[in-house]
Formats: structure tokens, sequence, C-alpha cells
């Protein structure tokens, strides 16, 4: 910068000041606007750091070690667990679930699916277990007489109405109800926040008791290991793959404590953060519709400073100052709000995700919202400023300056579009998921141009429209593509406005839809785990006996992970990000002589009836997509501890929506077999014969778990209730957003048309005739804006349904036909009740010269 | 108020070169091009103003009167023709350059006063040497304000003074850089016959003392005639340019 240049800035910034000192009167709405968009980034930002600090802060006590693995179905080796425990200290679980029983009750009595952990003397590894009372561990779970000890969680306690001292059954095991469960210190590491029941804990040395460990038992062994300081992970864990490269475990690093719940954050934090910049977008609009209305009325004193000298290089400088200054007061008040709201959203938070906030100022998170709204402020504010620094000087011997409506030079349209560019990197930079944050940019760079092209279109129609007979029709249409109509600005902010209401409406109406409908159609009543190849048999004979069962079905299943992908080990495969569920845990496996019913293969052939040629896999097709493999290409299963490489024979379409028993990978006859596995059933039932069916299964079979789908979905549903809260918050402050902005535009034209106005009512009319004519106006645009927002808004809901939650999208026509025709209708009411005032006013003022 | 940047303090009238011309139009066309077609605003407009000299310049509504003055300001192109004012040739500078000529050779009054609403009177007359980089900018505004009659009303701001008052604050604001051409278009014009009088008189004794040449747009004839000399215009040209000074 030449000392030309700054003497100049400092020159701009003394004019700037001098401005500003006469209040901030017509930028009421641009601070809002920023403050609004501003606080809604920082705040999610600064929550979702908060989350993911406490996750991170808390982690080993969260992974419970250092390291974790775990295996399904089978517990580790004798030379495994010895390798395990020779660098640091081991401790090792087995979790599974199981049915527990009061003992005091008879065969008729309550029952709850639990979550069993048995765990040995090390445990826990970090942290405490902490119970009600407090007792020593030989206390709790030790032998007293001929009873183990178990703790339990409050939550069985209700349930069941058992208090310490009970004695409960779990599986075949007694056990006495030694404390209840306060705090484990890993429990989300394990089911999550997915948890069908709740947690009881014995020791390990009494898993045996229960009788549950069964061949092919769906159980999780867990071996954390505590490493000393001197030894990295990184090398532990390469070690433990050269040792053991077959053992088919998952290992499990300190960042990945809880993923399941570091995802939902992600994901939800992502949903946010494109409302919050939506809503920033929206400010935007109304920040350039707040300077543009500023800067009408400075339009003599910009044309005066140009003729005593000023350049409009100064001119603008001058201007952009005065926004940025401004910018910079609703960012900060913006950051304030945004600092604050992790103090308030704890409380909300806390009731649907285990974890707590660490409240806090996340410099990262702040630094970000601010750059979002210096970007915006200057991307918006540029434009207005560069075009009014525009106006001709010479208006002023014709006394009769108009604010200029003609593009700015090229040099500062360039910078307007570096700086949407800025933004547009920003969002897709600091967004977790890069592919998401390129679609939410490009989605709202074309809503935008949308909105811009159909305003365009209205005025063009407005002017062809010619010589209407109706005299406020005329003058309703003349209004629409007049020089300096609102028009642009009013279908921009209302589309926009509008678009998010719709989006939101219907993703919230879809998420409500999901916890409403009871239980899809055709959706089985349990499923029943861990049956035993020897049990199928009288298993499907009690159940023939009780009125109401509809269908059963059972297959074998076995739970493998999927190392590797056309000859690619897994972790290094290119995996599309809506795919990698199938490789990040255990899959459920099985085969099959014949095809499914449910599950149509929709490429390939199925395998002719006896095949026993080479092993031959059917793949799930999304899975087969997501991973880029087609038939013919090999995939690579380990089970219980065994690489199984199987050619892709065909791809089926899998309606996950259905409940039914569904797998990923069904594989050729004559493989699988020989390993010890378990059946999986399902049970169709009228639900009046549910309690009957738990009961009967669970008594004849202690080891068999009944899951009751009802329940299951209600943990999910409680979620997704959550996660509805979080959107509900959002609509808000999209709807604070684009209400500002309409009402900033309605007002910036409003002051443009009150000298319309009044010269009307000066000619004769009536304060009824402007109103018509406002009226006329307004819903035509409102009409033909709310309708196409209606479409942006529902395909916006559908791609976030569909891309980031992974949920059925549902289009709700009346929540669409509600929420753009209770908006418009609300906005016009504002704008009438608006100009019906400031018509009252006296005529003469306006029409004094200056 | 001698170390003022300006080049053309050899063009005073007591300098050796005063008879020479501050403002030269010769055969100034304008066309502007309007919804109802071409219109021919400016038809070969020539006119000589000697430094000094004080123009009346008179004509009917729509002759031309402003956007003559407009073009000599630099603040509308000629379509034709050439415009030379205190020795610049405007159609050769670009904006940025008229900007700066405008600074240090043109001060303007207009009948509507067009002050800063936001910037109290001492700071609107401040503006201008503040554009030029002055130091004492604000001591020398003051000074030109008492000069007019108003170093009691420094930190008035506009709305806070009358017509009179405004168009005085105007007036000292035109000329604090000392410029050599005033350009004023009907500056009494919103004003009463008294204020107008007395705001016109201070307009002459300003223009005396610094040997400022004036050109004064009026429809009042009897005002016209304080001039040295009235010029007449009709349809966008000159049709009496008076008795011109030998
Ligand atoms: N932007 C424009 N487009 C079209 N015509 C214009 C424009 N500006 C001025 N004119 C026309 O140019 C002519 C001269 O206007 P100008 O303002 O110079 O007249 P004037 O002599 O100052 O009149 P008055 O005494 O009423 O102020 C008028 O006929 C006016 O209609
Ligand atoms: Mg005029």
């Amino acid at each position: 910068m030449s000392s030309e240049d700054a003497a100049s800035w400092t020159l701009a910034w003394r004019l700037a000041r001098r401005e500003l000192r006469s209040g901030v009167r017509g930028f009421r709405v641009f601070l809002a606007c920023l403050t609004v968009g501003v606080a809604a980034i920082a705040a999610v930002g600064s929550t979702s750091s908060g989350l993911t600090a406490s996750l991170g802060n808390d982690a080993r006590e969260i992974l419970g070690g250092d390291v974790a693995v775990r295996l399904v179905q089978r517990p580790a080796q004798q030379s495994e667990q010895r390798h395990l425990g020779t660098t640091g200290r081991l401790s090792g679980s087995a979790e599974m679930r199981a049915m527990v029983q009061s003992d005091a009750v008879g065969p008729n009595g309550a029952r709850s699916l639990v979550e069993l952990k048995a765990v040995d003397d090390a445990y826990p590894l970090y942290g405490a277990l902490e119970t009600e009372p407090r007792l020593s561990r030989q206390d709790l779970f030790g032998r007293r007489g001929e009873l183990s000890g178990v703790a339990v969680a409050p939550q069985l306690v209700d349930r069941l109405g058992v208090s310490v001292g009970d004695i409960l059954r779990v599986g075949d095991g007694r056990f006495e109800i030694r404390a209840i469960l306060a705090h484990e210190p890993d429990r989300l590491a394990g089911s999550g926040i997915f948890s069908l029941g709740p947690r009881v804990m014995i020791a390990k040395s009494a898993l045996a008791e229960t009788g549950l460990e069964q061949p092919g038992s769906l159980i999780y062994y867990t071996y954390r290991v505590a490493l000393p300081d001197s030894v990295d992970p990184e090398d532990w864990i390469a070690d433990l793959n050269t040792e053991f490269p077959d053992a088919g475990w998952r290992i499990r690093r300190l960042d990945e404590a809880a993923p399941q719940i570091r995802r939902l954050v992600q994901r939800v934090g992502l949903f946010l953060t494109f409302v919050g910049l939506t809503a920033l977008l929206v400010g935007g609009v109304g920040v350039a519709n707040a300077v543009s209305a500023y800067l009408d009325g400075k339009t003599a004193v910009i044309a005066t400073l140009k003729c005593l000298g000023a350049p409009a290089r100064l001119i603008v400088r001058i201007y952009l100052l005065q926004i940025l200054t401004l910018a910079g007061v609703g960012i900060i008040a913006g950051l304030v709000l945004g600092v604050l709201t992790p103090f308030a959203a704890s409380g909300v938070i806390a009731a649907f995700l285990p974890v707590p906030v660490s409240t806090g100022i996340y410099p990262g998170a702040l630094l970000i919202a601010a750059l979002f709204g210096s970007l915006t402020a200057l991307s918006f504010g540029l434009w207005p400023v560069a075009r009014a620094a525009q106006i001709p000087a010479g208006s002023l011997f014709r006394n009769l300056v108009a604010p200029v409506r003609a593009r700015p030079p090229a040099v500062y349209v360039a910078i307007t579009a570096v700086g949407l560019v800025a933004l547009a990197a920003l969002a897709v930079v600091t967004a977790d998921d890069t592919g998401l944050a390129l679609w939410f940019v490009g989605g709202a760079a074309a809503a935008m141009a949308t909105f811009r092209i159909v305003a365009a279109l209205i005025a063009i129609a407005a002017r062809r429209v010619g010589n209407l007979r109706q005299p406020a029709v005329r003058l309703a249409v003349a209004a629409l593509h007049r020089p300096g109509t609102p028009t642009p600005s009013v279908v921009l902010a209302l589309g926009l406005g509008l678009s998010v209401l719709v989006t939101i409406a219907q993703v919230d109406g879809n998420l409500s839809r999901q916890i409403r409908e009871e239980l899809p159609t055709g959706a089985p009543a349990f499923f029943f785990i861990d049956l035993q190849p020897n049990q199928i048999a009288p298993f499907e004979a009690l159940l023939a006996d009780i009125d109401g069962v509809e269908k059963t079905v059972q297959v074998p299943m076995l739970r493998g992970r999927i190392t590797s992908i056309a000859g690619v080990a897994a972790e290094t495969a290119t995996i599309d990000p809506n795919s990698r569920w199938a490789i990040r845990g255990d899959r459920g496996v099985t085969w099959s002589e014949a095809a499914p019913e449910n599950s149509p293969v929709v490429e390939g052939e199925w395998w002719q009836a006896h095949y026993d040629g080479p092993q031959l896999v059917s793949l799930d097709a999304d899975v087969a997509a997501g991973f880029g493999v087609g038939i013919g290409d090999t995939l690579t299963v380990n089970v219980l501890g065994r690489e199984f490489t199987a050619t892709i024979a065909n791809l089926r379409h899998i309606d996950w929506q259905t409940l039914s028993i569904n797998f990923v990978m069904i594989f050729s006859p004559g493989f699988l077999e020989a390993a010890p596995r378990s059946h999986i059933a399902i049970v169709h039932a009228d639900p009046a014969a549910e309690a009957e069916i738990e009961r009967g299964v669970t008594n004849a079979f202690r080891n068999v778990s009944a899951v009751r789908v009802r329940d299951a979905l209600e943990t999910v549903n409680g979620i997704v209730t959550g996660i509805g809260t979080a959107v509900r918050l959002a609509a808000l402050v999209a709807l604070v957003a684009g209400t500002l902005v309409l009402a900033g535009a309605i007002a910036a034209s409003h002051r443009r048309r009150v000298y319309d106005s009044v010269v009307l009512k000066v000619l004769g009319a009536t304060r009824r005739n402007v109103m018509t004519i406002f009226v006329l106006e307004y819903g035509l645009l409102g009409l033909v804006t709310a309708s196409l927002a209606a479409i942006v808004g529902s395909i916006a809901a559908w791609a976030v349904l569909r891309f980031l939650m992974n949920i059925d999208w549902v289009l709700m026509p009346q929540t669409v036909a509600l929420t753009v025709i209770g908006a418009t209708v609300i906005i016009l009411a504002i704008g009438v009740v608006g100009t019906w005032h400031t018509l009252g006013q006296k005529t003469a003022p306006l029409l004094r010269n200056d | 108020m001698m170390d003022l940047p300006d080049p053309q303090q050899s063009q005073r009238p007591d300098g050796a070169t005063a008879a020479k011309p501050i403002v030269e139009l010769s055969d100034v066309h304008l066309h502007l091009a309007s919804a109802g077609g071409k219109v021919n605003i400016l038809r070969g407009l020539d006119l000589s103003v000697n430094a000094g000299e004080t123009i009346g310049v008179v004509g009917p509504s729509g002759s031309g009167k402003s956007t003559m003055m407009m073009v000599i300001a630099g603040l509308e192109r000629p379509t034709s023709g050439t415009v030379r004012v205190a020795g610049s040739e405007l159609a050769t500078l670009n904006e940025d350059a008229l900007a700066l000529f405008r600074r240090r050779s043109v001060g303007i009054v207009f009948q509507a006063f067009h002050l800063v609403p936001t910037m109290s009177a001492v700071e609107n007359v401040a503006v201008p040497l503040e554009f030029a980089r002055i130091d004492d900018a604000f001591e020398r505004a003051r000074a030109s304000l008492e000069t007019v009659g108003l170093g009691d009303r420094l930190t008035h701001y506009p709305s806070q003074l009358s017509g009179g008052e405004q168009q005085r604050v105007a007036i000292a604001r035109a000329f604090a850089t000392e410029p050599n051409l005033l350009l004023a278009d009907e500056p009494t014009g919103n004003l009463d016959g008294d204020t107008g009088t007395q705001v016109i008189d201070i307009l002459f004794e300003r223009a005396a003392r610094f040997g400022t040449t004036l050109l004064l747009i009026t429809h009042d004839r009897g005002l016209a005639q304080r001039c040295s000399r009235v010029v007449q215009l009709r349809d966008g040209r000159i049709v009496d340019h008076g008795n011109t000074p030998p």
C-alpha cells in the first residue's frame, strides 16, 4: 500500500467515524442479521467443540484403556491374551444381551432384556466404577454363600421392582444384587447410545454360571490395554498386527473412543452449521438490502463529497469502513451469544446424549464464525457500496439525486466474487464432510441463482403485461418492474427464507413421522438371538402352540468383519462415506442355498440349487457401489479368526426399513457351516400375544435373548427426538433470520414507496386504494416466490434427510402448504400493518423540501 | 494560506498572466440518449472567461445553464468540443484526475446547499481541505466560517441552521480551498430576498478578496447586473456574450 493510499484510508476512516456518530438507526436489521447468523455458527461450533472436547478429554476413560481390542463370538486365545498382556496392564470383559428376572417371581413374572457385562479384577483400567453402596470388588461381585454378586443399573430397579439384597436370575444363574450402578466409566464405548436395555454387571469369573456362553453366542470380548507412556500405541498396534494378522479383531484407538456419538455429534453439528450458514446467507441478503437502503439515503451526501473532489475510491472506502465497523459490532455480539449458548445447551443435550458438554471458549470455532460473518458483510455489503459510489456528482445540479442501479465497476465485482468464493471455500474447508459441504454450497448457490432469475422473469413478465384496465392492478404490476423496484431483493429474501422454513418443516416432519409411526407395517414383533442349533426344533414347536404367532423365520448367523475388498485391505480401500458403516464393525453373515424372499437380486444370478463350487457371496447393491466393486470381485471376511475369501456372484437390493432379517453378505453353502454359530429368529405376531411369546421362549431357553422391536425402536426414537429438538432450535434461528430480512426488505421498499403513496394520496387516492396496490404487489410476489420456495425447500429437505441423516423422505404437502401460505400471510400482514401506519402519517412533512 | 498546493497561483489577476482565459469552451456539444430519443442539450457552445471576471449566466429554464456548469466542473463530459479550465484540457483527465482538478481549482455552490447532514458546520467546511491533505484543515475552516459571520455556529449541524446560514456555510466550504473558479447555480433560489442579498454580498466579497473567477447562474436580472459581464443562453448556445472587456 502506497503512503498515498494509506493516507486515503485514514481520511476515509475519519469521515466514516463522523457519519457513524449520528447513530445506527438504519442498521438494526443489518446488525441483527449478522448477529443471528454468526451466533448460530459460533454456538453450533462451540457446542460441538465442547462435546468433542469432552469425548477427547475423557477418551481414556471412555475407551477404558489406551487401546481396545474387540472380538466377537470367541474369546482371545491363550497365546493372544498372553501377548496382549505383555506390554501393559490388561483388562478383559465380555458383553452380551441377556434376559433377567427377579427370582422372587414365578415363570409368569416380569423379565427384562439387559446389556450384560462381565468384568475382570483389573477393570476399570482408567476411571472408577462407582456403585451405591460403595463396595470392595470382592463384596460387589464375589461369592457369598453360594451366590455371586451383581450390580444393576437404576433403570432395572424401576423396571423389575428389585432392590439390593434381592436375587436376580441372569440366564441360568442366580445372582445377589449387591449394589446399584452409579457410574460406569466406559459406558459409551460399548453399545454406546443404542443400548437395548439396562446395564447389569457381574464378574467375568461368574459368567459361566449364567450358561450364556454358548458356542456362537453373540458375545463381544473386549481386551483393554493400558500402555506405559514410553510405548507408542501405534507401534503397539503394528506389532500386534504382525503377530496375529488373522485374528479378525477390531482395534480401537483413543480417537475412536465413542465413535457413534462422535459421528452423531458431527452429523447433527454439520446440519446445524448448514442451517447457520443459510441463516447467514439469508442475512447476507438482509445486509445487502440494509446497506442499499442506507446508501439510498446518502446519495446527496455522496454526490456532494464527489463535487468537493472525492474520487469514487474514497467514497467506497468511507462507506465500506462504516459497514465493516458495524459488522464488527454485529459479529462480536454474535460471538458472545455463541459462547454463551453451550452453557444453556448443555442441559438440553444432557437429556439425550450421555456426554457432558465441556463449556468454555473455543477460539477455533469463534474464529470460523467471525470469518463467516466478515466475509458475508464484505461480499454482500461491498456491492451496494461500490454501486453508490457511481452516483454522478452532477445530479446535484438537478436537485434530484436518484440511487444508482447500475453494476459496480469490474474491480468491485471481482472482489465480491472473491469474497463469495472464499465464503464457499470456508464452508467446505471447515466442514467434517467435504462432499456434503460441496453439495450444500452448490445447492445454496443454485437456490440463490434460481430466485434471482425468477425475480428477473417476474420483472420482464410485468413489463410485458402491458396496459391493464384496473388502475390498482396496473399500478401494482408497474411497481414490479419500475427502475429501483425491490422485486429482486424481496424475491431473494422471501425465497431463501421460505425455502429454509420449508426444508426445516419437512425435516422435522419426517423425523416426527419416524417417531410417531408405531411400527413399520410388516415389522416383526421380536428378534430372538443366540438360539443354539439344537434349540431350533423345540423353539418352533413352542411357538406353534401359541395363539397369535403369525410367522417365524430363523436363520443361522455368524459375525464377520470385512477385511479386504477386491484384494485391498479394508482400512486402505477407497470407500464412499455412506458405505463406511459396512466395514466399521462386525456384520452378521449367513449362508443360504435359496435366494432370500425379501431382498431381490438386482444384478447377476443366484447360485443354483445344490451349488458346491468355490465360495460365492451375494452383496448388498448399495454397499457394492460404495465399495466400488461388482460381480467377479472378491471379498474377504474374517469369521471367528478365520479368513474366508469369496467371489461376488450377485447383488441384492435390501430395504432396511422393513426390519426383517437382512444380511449385507450371504455366502454360498458349504463353508461357514463348520463354524460354531447361533441362530437368529424373527417372529411376527399379534401384539396381544407378545407377552406370552416372550415368557414362553425365555422360560424355555434361558440363554436366548428376546429383543422387542417396539422397545428397540423406542431407543432409536429417543435419539431421533433429540435430533428433532436440535432441528427445531435451528428452525427458530432460520425463522428469526428470515423474518428479519423480510421485515428489512419490506421496510426498505417501504421507505422508497412512502413518497409514491403520499403523492398518490395527494392526487386523491384513499388509504384503501394505496393499500390494495400494496397487497396486490406483494401478493403477486409472494405467490410466485412461495411456490418456488416450496419446491426448493422440498429438494433441500430430501437431500438433508437422504444424505445427512440417512432417513427416508416423504413429501408432506400439507406441511409445505401450511408453511408457505402461513409465512406469506404473516409477511403480508406485517407489510399491511406497516403501510397502513405510514399512510396514516401527515402528508405535508414528506412533501416539504429536504 | 499561501502554502496551498496550487499550481495555478501564477494565474491570479495580480500576476502577469491575468488576461489569460481561465475557462475556454469551444464548440461544445452535448447529446444525451434518453427514452424519448436523442436530446441535444448543448449545441455548439463557445465561452471564454478571463481570470478574475465575474460572469452572470442567464437564460430560460431548460436552456442548458446547469449543464454548462457541469461541463465546466468536469461533472459531465461533452459529446464533442474542447473544454479548458484552469489550464487543464478536461477531456484528457480521467475520473480521478477530474476529482483532483475539482479539489484544487473549482468551488461549487448549489441552490439546495447540499451540506452533509451528519457533519457539523466546521466539519462540512473542512472536508475539501481534508481531501487536499491540509494539516490545519480545521483551523482554516473555522477562520473561513468566521469570515462569513458564523464563528459562533461552528459545531451546529445543518438541521440546526437556517437556510441562509446553511448557504453561508456552503459558500465558506466552496472558498475553503481558495479555488480559481467558483460556480454558483442559483445560490439564492431557496432564500428570501433579504437573506439572498446578504448571501450574494458575501459571495462577491469572497470572490473579490481571493480574486476568484465567479460564474453565477441566476434568474434575477438585477443580481446578474452586479457581475462584470452577463452571458445569455438559449437552446444550448450562447446568444449574448455580454460586453467582453478588452
Ligand atoms: N439526464 C438527462 N437526460 C435527458 N435530458 C436532460 C438530462 N439532463 C438535462 N436534460 C435536459 O437538458 C436541458 C438543459 O437542462 P439544464 O438543467 O441545463 O437547464 P437549465 O438551464 O439549468 O434550466 P433551469 O433554469 O430550469 O435550471 C433540459 O431541457 C433538460 O430537460
Ligand atoms: Mg438549472
